[in-house]
């Protein structure tokens, strides 16, 4: 387990008194083995050292999980948790108006909101790193440069894209104008056809770096050999990325399109600092952490739906589970049929 | 690897007796306070502390009041030695969330701002803040006052401060520059509207980026298109949402559109006050606390109010009211007492000057002469001709409030989503399911 050291290894302590461990090694070797029992109690043993981060885990992530599936099977006055009223909450959130209409266009918004993201971020990032990749000067500068946005919080970003697109003063405006094109100038977050897509690609500026480092990861573990073997063979341009490139990065592209899901699935600071809680202009921009969000703390407008809200917050988390899980199966197959 | 094993069990097991011990100490000393009077051992400093000064913590929804606060606060502290109150305002659209937090963990305020109306009934109902109908002087505030915060049982939870108004600002430079007339009814607003535009003056400089202030802007425009006989009708269950004089008070809206800026529904309300700052646009609607917006930010504006738009010339011109927020006394409070000595404060005559001089607001202290003229003015338009907020004072109801859902409904008439009867339709489903008439 911990390999066996040279036979000339020594350690200097700090008094200058040498340490021979040697001879110890040879009287550790020579000792019988400790009995599966004593090994078990040490191994056992070691596990305790992992309770103080398991407590943490269990008190900030499995006891709040928990809760929210007990809380939606129940019924709430405002913050007081009331009766057992086993599915009723689920019921409501699936046919009762408005709560139905919300859910169903939220869920919708976030399907767009992957799709959208999984083109304007993915490919884009998986171009940039075949660029870079494919060692321009200036690689780590361009790397560096794609991964900045992601070191600011995503609020500051929201907020700063909302100075940016402000339609009477905002700099894209002032910009278009400047250049000729003011034609072009558009309240892009005030128009319901156009506010959920540029949040897509706010959201895409924002995560692309961290995207172009894990496409970087998987095209470098790609053996130059199968490169050659493939120009041997006579296969260059598209042909090579789709017939090499692609498949042997679809590890990384697998896990990026996961990622993608569960953060559009996720999605509500982005939304909340560009629309506000209610997903403006008139619901357009409206996702499901953002619903979650208005029914369990309503604040000012009804607080009192946290079983409604908590019922939600489970079907996301289902809604989540599920898709992650079918991608898995289905990704390890193909790995194994590899 | 024996001997690190040792090594390592035994600093665990050390920091877990450590920290133990360090736990059991806190609990003595909380045991020695809480039983005062007993003989301890503890020393002459243990007592001192004892009469350490009372800390009460404030949760607001003000962060642009503090400094105003703080000067308060100090007078109190002045007059009641041994409390020392810490004013903590947050965001006001994440106040609601950190209050539910704090009060639902149980620990952390002792005194909080409360919503008015069904926002204060919510928090009440849950019991989480105790009565205060037996402080010193919160029986001399008018109950119209009070009710907006009373819980279910009837008894007044919370000391309220303030009467909002929702008020037409107008530049009066931008008026006398151009020789604008001052329109006093709805067809000489529309008139006059379209003689700014012409001369690309924004005439309303209105927000719609945050529904809420459509639902503000209908309730002055609205006014007059609906009267107190309609809010009786519909209270009493006789009427509803899709009466016409309702539908009219949405049509007006719709018609008003014109007269917004372009754009106005991806407008924050800062980037519309800045319009109307700058001369850009020649009238503002919004809450009566607008005005120490406009004394910090732009001192030197000339403006001038009106209350709502007549229907007809010497028509009536309401002014729209609902009570501002109130505080109240965390029932979880260790100190509640000391938290009741602030309530009694601010419940006050002399706190009630301060408050309506230094905020340039309408206090809800009786016997408080404003100094400001534009405040004394909306006072005295108040007690004239009063009529509710609407959609705030009574339909705060319901999951989301048909406010909220007729703010969002608004929104959407504004983005051709909707048009003006299905603005009815959808707040007329959302009252349907809460509401019940009074009797």
């Amino acid at each position: 387990m911990y390999g066996t050291p040279p036979a000339d290894f020594s350690l200097k302590r700090r008094g200058g008194e040498t340490l021979v461990l040697k001879e110890q090694v040879a009287d550790v070797k020579a000792s019988p083995k400790p009995s599966k029992n004593k090994r078990s109690i040490k191994r056992h043993f070691l596990h305790l050292f992992l309770l103080p981060a398991l407590i943490f885990y269990v008190g900030f992530q499995v006891y709040p999980i928990l809760t929210a599936f007990v809380n939606s099977f129940y019924s709430f006055k405002g913050m007081v948790r009331q009766d057992f009223i086993g599915l009723e909450n689920f019921v409501r959130l699936f046919t009762e108006e408005p709560y139905n209409t919300i859910f169903t266009r939220a869920f919708w918004h976030n399907i767009i909101y992957f799709i959208g993201t999984v083109v304007a971020k993915l490919v884009l990032a998986f171009a940039l790193a075949l660029l870079i990749n494919s060692k321009i000067k200036g690689r780590e500068f361009f790397k560096a440069v794609f991964f900045m946005p992601k070191l600011l919080s995503v609020i500051v970003v929201g907020f700063l894209f909302s100075l940016i697109l402000n339609p009477t003063n905002g700099a894209l405006n002032s910009f278009l104008k400047m250049v000729g094109l003011a034609e072009w100038a558009h309240p892009w977050l005030g128009d319901p056809k156009t506010a959920l897509y540029t949040i897509i690609l706010v959201n895409s500026w924002y995560g692309i770096g961290f995207a172009i480092l894990i496409f970087l990861a998987g095209l470098q573990a790609i053996p130059e050999e199968i490169y050659e073997a493939a120009k041997i063979d006579g296969s260059y341009g598209l042909k090579m990325l789709f017939q090499i490139t692609i498949p042997m990065a679809m590890p990384s592209i697998m896990i990026m399109t996961i990622l993608t899901f569960i953060g559009s699935f996720e999605t509500f600071e982005l939304v909340f600092a560009m629309q506000g809680s209610s997903g403006g202009p008139y619901y357009s921009t409206d996702v499901l952490a953002l619903f979650f969000y208005r029914l369990a703390f309503g604040s000012v407008d009804g607080g009192d739906a946290i079983g409604l809200g908590s019922a939600l917050a489970v079907v996301l988390f289902l809604i989540i589970c599920t898709a992650t899980a079918i991608s898995l199966f289905f990704f390890k197959r193909k790995e194994i049929e590899q | 690897m024996k001997r690190k094993l040792a090594v390592l069990a035994f600093f665990l097991f050390t920091s877990i007796f450590l920290l133990a011990a360090c736990s059991d100490k806190g609990k003595d000393s909380e045991v020695e306070t809480k039983t005062e009077g007993e003989t301890t051992t503890g020393t002459e400093e243990e007592k001192v502390e004892e009469k350490d000064p009372v800390e009460l913590m404030m949760y607001s929804w003000r962060p642009e009041d503090r400094e105003a606060y703080e000067k308060f606060i100090k007078e109190f502290e002045n007059e009641n030695p041994g409390i020392t109150v810490t004013f903590k305002p947050y965001k006001s659209t994440e106040y609601g969330t950190i209050l539910t937090n704090a009060l639902t963990a149980g620990q952390g305020p002792d005194i909080i701002q409360l919503r008015p109306y069904d926002g204060a009934t919510s928090i009440i109902d849950a019991d989480f803040v105790i009565p205060l109908d037996d402080i010193e002087g919160i029986n001399d505030i008018s109950d119209e006052y009070l009710t907006a915060a009373r819980g279910s049982d009837g008894k007044v939870y919370g000391v309220p401060l303030s009467l909002n108004a929702g008020i037409i600002f107008y530049n009066k430079d931008v008026f006398e520059e151009h020789g604008f007339d001052l329109p006093t009814t709805w067809d000489e607003l529309l008139k006059v509207g379209e003689e700014m535009k012409a001369k690309d003056i924004v005439p309303i400089a209105q927000a719609g980026k945050a529904a809420y202030l459509l639902s503000l802007t209908h309730s002055v425009i609205g006014a007059t298109s609906y009267d107190q006989s309609y809010i009786d009708d519909l209270l009493s269950g006789n009427e509803d949402l899709t009466d016409k004089r309702f539908v009219e008070s949405v049509k007006r809206m719709e018609q008003l559109e014109g007269l917004f800026p372009k754009d106005f529904i991806a407008l924050d309300d800062k980037d519309t006050q800045a319009m109307f700052y700058t001369g850009q646009a020649a009238m503002y609607i919004n809450g009566s606390y607008r005005l120490e917006t406009f004394e910090n930010t732009a001192p030197d504006l000339n403006i001038g109010i009106l209350p709502s738009f007549a229907n007809e010339e010497g028509g009536e011109t309401p002014l729209v009211t609902w009570v501002d927020g109130s505080y109240a006394v965390v029932k979880a409070s260790k100190h509640q007492e000391e938290a009741k000595k602030f309530m009694e404060f601010m419940a006050s005559k002399e706190f009630g000057q301060m408050f309506s001089d230094d905020l340039a607001r309408i206090s809800a202290v009786p016997g408080v002469e404003p100094k400001h003229e534009l405040v004394k003015e909306m006072t005295e338009l108040g007690e004239k001709n009063p009529t509710p907020y609407l959609m705030l004072v009574y339909l705060g109801g319901g999951s989301p409030t048909t406010k909220t859902t007729f703010e969002n409904a608004l929104q959407g008439m504004y983005i051709k989503e909707l048009t003006v009867d299905g603005v009815i339709d959808e707040s007329q489903k959302s009252m349907d399911k809460w509401f019940e008439p009074v009797n």
